[in-house]
């Protein structure tokens, strides 16, 4: 099955990040992803890069991926 | 016509149009229930909702028309507005009504 732990490094694998956590039950997971390429886009913009980097897993072997994307700016002042 | 066509003429004749798993009545996954929630909580009621589970080209169709490989999908005035976790966002800021009511 599916852990919360591949998903994070499937995220880490595909995607400049600073930092990624993952919690899931095996298929739906819920990811914050914090990168430096989600700065100036909107959220739309910011899901789509990392369903880009995640290419067919997501809808696939991820049956569901929640994600709250934030700049590592935003990161260090939530 | 193709799918292309299809979604194009979907998109343009409904100012709101929900791409969903099952119907608003009988959603068939718990994040296109909680999108019909959301688009009934904001007191629309002119909404189009194509359940993806009927037509297999629609839903393989749809998701590269978006460049989303999720659904539900959400199209506000012929624009891709984003899936369940933007639908939330924009819902819990407000942003979702004052789009969906054209303020």
């Amino acid at each position: 099955m599916l852990t919360p732990e591949m998903v994070k490094t499937y995220i880490e694998e595909s995607l400049t990040c600073e930092h990624v956590e993952v919690t899931g039950d095996g298929q739906h997971f819920e990811a914050v992803i914090v990168s430096e390429l989600f700065r100036g886009k909107t959220m739309l913009k910011q899901h789509q890069v990392v369903y880009d980097a995640l290419g067919d897993k997501v809808g696939g072997e991820i049956h569901a991926l929640s994600m709250k994307t934030v700049t590592p700016d935003q990161w260090k002042a939530s | 016509m193709d799918v292309k066509n299809i979604l194009e003429k979907q998109i343009k004749e409904n100012c709101i149009v929900l791409y969903m798993k099952g119907t608003p009545e009988a959603p068939m996954c718990g994040f296109s229930a909680s999108a019909v929630q959301m688009l009934e909580a904001c007191d629309v009621e002119d909404v189009a909702t194509v359940n993806v589970l009927e037509n297999q080209d629609i839903r393989e169709g749809i998701k590269e028309f978006s460049n989303w490989p999720t659904i539900p999908q959400l199209y506000v005035n012929g624009e891709f507005v984003g899936g369940a976790d933007i639908m939330r966002e924009m819902y819990q800021s407000g942003e979702l009504k004052r789009l969906l009511n054209g303020d």
